[in-house]
């Protein structure tokens, strides 16, 4: 009997052990959006839902992407729009029009982020703060009026359609390439948990809060910023990727400041600096009104009249709650502990009476 | 013409490395000499470069051009003001100014249909009160936006003022069609007649009289505001709260007045360049003003945020560019623009006219 219960002890010691793994939660999180994607197959869940939670997830990698740029570089960048776009006409060109093999087109496309992102990195290194991120926006804007004029490439004004994607010449389903959106978006989560625990996400920190106290301690700035621009280019394009595979057509207009100012509202609103943070972030902007808001009637009569509640979140989480939603909820949190153990300590006062 | 562009850059940067090496090494401010000598190469190879493009597309075709972009220039210019205006008191980039301007551009639609359906002024009556109205919303946005919300943010970094300014633009987006129908609208233009100019030994150059009447609007503004800086005691504080806004406000300076009348103005800049801009082929939509507001930006990092004269020249200095470039190719316009704007501030990280601060470490 005893050793059976000490078994048991064990056992419970050891899940607790599991759960306190930092990838537990994500990877919970991620089960529970593949049973959601499952329950939508079954028709518990309507497929627009699905389809609005999908396309959070693409835009939530992208933010996480910007995170390591403004949460943890310090860099501040409006350049996302064009790389996203760049991504989703690397695949729409390349495996749609010219048909080659996905493996082919991943290896271009992150070759050109790669470069992409290196050259902004240079930019990065001469030209700081609000005129980097003109700049980038400069870059950004380039880049849309490629999109509009290399029609060869893109199709110019009238849009890229994507159909009949193929994966290893099998050919793909709108249901499969939802998992495979969730499963890119988990591995995306722990690969950025990864690095903003290692030495490199500290350099980074360290570059943000100063440069000079950052190269003081031997960390090199050309190397971590050029880092820091490779990895969100390469995030930004993954995503475009992956919006390509889930829209299954890409025009001009989409890439344009609109589009990097929102994924900045995300990141800021949810918490520059932690995951959970963007990914709540991202919800509030994108998610919230094409499933929550596009519900109500005045929406459904002017659908843009959605920016005014994201506008107003913005304006308010800023101008109150600077660290993002998820101080907020971390205030909230502390709330709940307090008054718990006030009430705690008046129940035992009741009970036993006062102890002095 | 870009291969003797491309000789000349090249022979200016080897240049500049010689006459470093050789001379400049063996005196005493080089760091001074060295940013001097760079600003006069700059300046050849920029006079240079629009000798070679008037030669290539003819003076007559680049004057009449000129021509007939002022209005544009003056639009951007407008913007331009009003960004660097609230930069200098506010230490941010408004992303909001194109959008305060599209809702007083909107303003004045609206009451031009008004006034035509329930009375008989004449067009002109009605015009230059489209024009009021339009500044005096703008001028209004821009006061509450100040007094309302920027004064009551605890906490002010420069990229959650951003942040808040990128709030309105989604306020203002969402609001536009429910406040104006989802319909674009129009402005009138004050005339749609024009001048013909005879310049000796070339052909009659034409000006549309809208671009005269927006030109003179513009420079009366222009000279009013920097009067106003030079002269009043408001300028005097808008220059101290630029310089350091602590400092201003323990010599007694209100700057939160000062504040909140820059906005306010930098609005009403906003609302006057979106009124002159709405005629020239542009119906009035929620988003007409973005490619303004992207090339303001531009402009002001090309002249640099430190004065508010360079800003200006930023901005005349990328409307040449881009008048230039649409002669030589209309479809890469842009990109060619950006390009452009993107090497000069490569070379001059602080904008043509910046200087440096020293920063605290």
């Amino acid at each position: 009997m005893t050793t059976l219960r000490l078994s048991f002890d064990r056992i419970r010691k050891q899940l607790a052990s599991i759960a306190r793994h930092p990838y537990f939660g994500f990877l919970a999180f991620g089960s529970i959006l593949v049973v959601l994607r499952l329950l939508a197959i079954g028709g518990v869940i309507p497929n627009s839902l699905m389809k609005s939670l999908v396309i959070t997830m693409i835009y939530a990698i992208i933010a996480l992407g910007f995170s390591l740029l403004l949460g943890y570089g310090g860099l501040a960048s409006l350049g996302t729009a064009g790389f996203v776009g760049l991504g989703t006409y690397f695949i729409g060109h390349f495996s749609g029009t010219l048909g080659y093999p996905f493996a082919a087109t991943l290896l271009i496309s992150l070759l050109g982020a790669i470069v992409l992102g290196a050259i902004v990195g240079f930019i990065s290194l001469r030209i700081e703060g609000m005129y980097l991120a003109i700049i980038t926006l400069g870059l950004s804007e380039i880049l849309r009026e490629v999109f509009k004029s290399f029609t060869a490439f893109t199709n110019g004004v009238n849009g890229l359609g994507f159909r009949d994607f193929a994966l290893f010449g099998l050919p793909v389903s709108d249901t499969a390439v939802d998992f495979i959106v969730i499963f890119v978006f988990i591995l995306i989560i722990l690969g950025t948990l990864n690095i903003i625990k290692s030495p490199t996400g500290r350099a980074l920190l360290a570059m943000k809060n100063s440069d000079s106290a950052a190269q003081s301690m031997g960390i090199g700035l050309m190397k971590y910023r050029l880092l820091a621009f490779i990895l969100a280019t390469i995030y930004a394009v993954i995503g475009g990727l992956l919006y390509m595979m889930d829209q299954q057509f890409s025009i001009p207009t989409t890439w344009s400041l609109d589009f990097s100012l929102n994924i900045l509202a995300a990141v800021v609103v949810g918490g520059a600096q932690s995951i959970t943070g963007i990914i709540l972030g991202t919800f509030m902007i994108f998610g919230l009104n094409m499933t929550v808001l596009k519900e109500i009637a005045f929406f459904r009569e002017y659908p843009d009249a959605t920016w005014i509640v994201s506008g107003l979140l913005i304006i308010l989480i800023t101008m109150f709650y600077p660290g993002g939603l998820i101080r907020l909820i971390q205030a909230i949190r502390f709330w709940l502990v307090k008054t718990g153990k006030k009430l705690k300590r008046k129940w035992r006062i009741h009970r036993y009476g006062e102890d002095d | 013409m870009i291969e003797k562009l491309l000789y000349v850059i090249l022979a200016a940067v080897g240049l500049y490395e010689l006459v470093d090496l050789a001379v400049l090494r063996r005196m005493k401010k080089r760091l001074v000499h060295r940013a001097r000598l760079l600003n006069l190469l700059m300046l050849l190879v920029i006079l240079t470069g629009f000798a070679f493009a008037i030669e290539a597309m003819t003076l007559y075709l680049f004057l009449q051009i000129v021509l007939l972009n002022i209005v544009e220039m003056c639009v951007l210019v407008l913007a331009t003001t009003g960004i660097v205006l609230i930069f200098k008191t506010s230490v941010t980039t408004n992303f909001a100014q194109g959008t305060i301007a599209t809702v007083g551009a909107f303003t004045a639609a609206k009451l031009i249909i008004y006034l035509t359906a329930n009375s008989a002024m004449p067009m002109s009556t009605k015009l230059i009160l489209a024009l009021v109205s339009s500044a005096v919303v703008c001028f209004l946005i821009g006061l509450f936006i100040d007094t309302v919300i920027f004064r009551h943010s605890r906490y002010s970094n420069p990229v959650g003022k951003q942040m808040i300014t990128m709030g309105i633009v989604l306020v203002l987006f969402g609001l536009m069609p429910v406040l104006f129908g989802l319909l674009p609208l129009t402005v009138e233009a004050f005339s749609y007649e024009g001048q013909i100019i005879n310049l000796p030994n070339m052909f009659p150059l034409f000006l549309p009289n809208h671009n005269l009447y927006a030109l003179c609007i513009t420079v009366a503004m222009l000279v009013t505001l920097f009067a106003a800086l030079r002269f009043t005691k408001w300028g005097l504080g808008v220059r101290a709260t630029a310089s350091n806004e602590t400092v201003a406000s323990m010599m007694g300076v209100n700057t939160k007045l000062i504040t909140a009348l820059s906005w306010g103005i930098a609005g009403a800049f906003g609302g006057v360049a979106a009124f002159l801009f709405a005629p020239v082929g542009n119906a009035v939509t929620v988003s007409f003003m973005t490619p303004v507001q992207v090339n303001a930006f531009l402009a002001s990092i090309l002249g640099g945020f430190s004065s508010f004269g360079g800003p200006l020249v930023g901005a005349v200095l990328i409307n040449l560019f881009s008048s230039i470039a649409s002669a030589i190719n209309s479809v890469w316009t842009n990109v060619i623009v950006y390009v452009l704007v993107l090497l000069l501030v490569l070379a001059k990280p602080l904008g043509l006219f910046g200087k440096k601060t020293a920063k605290k470490v």
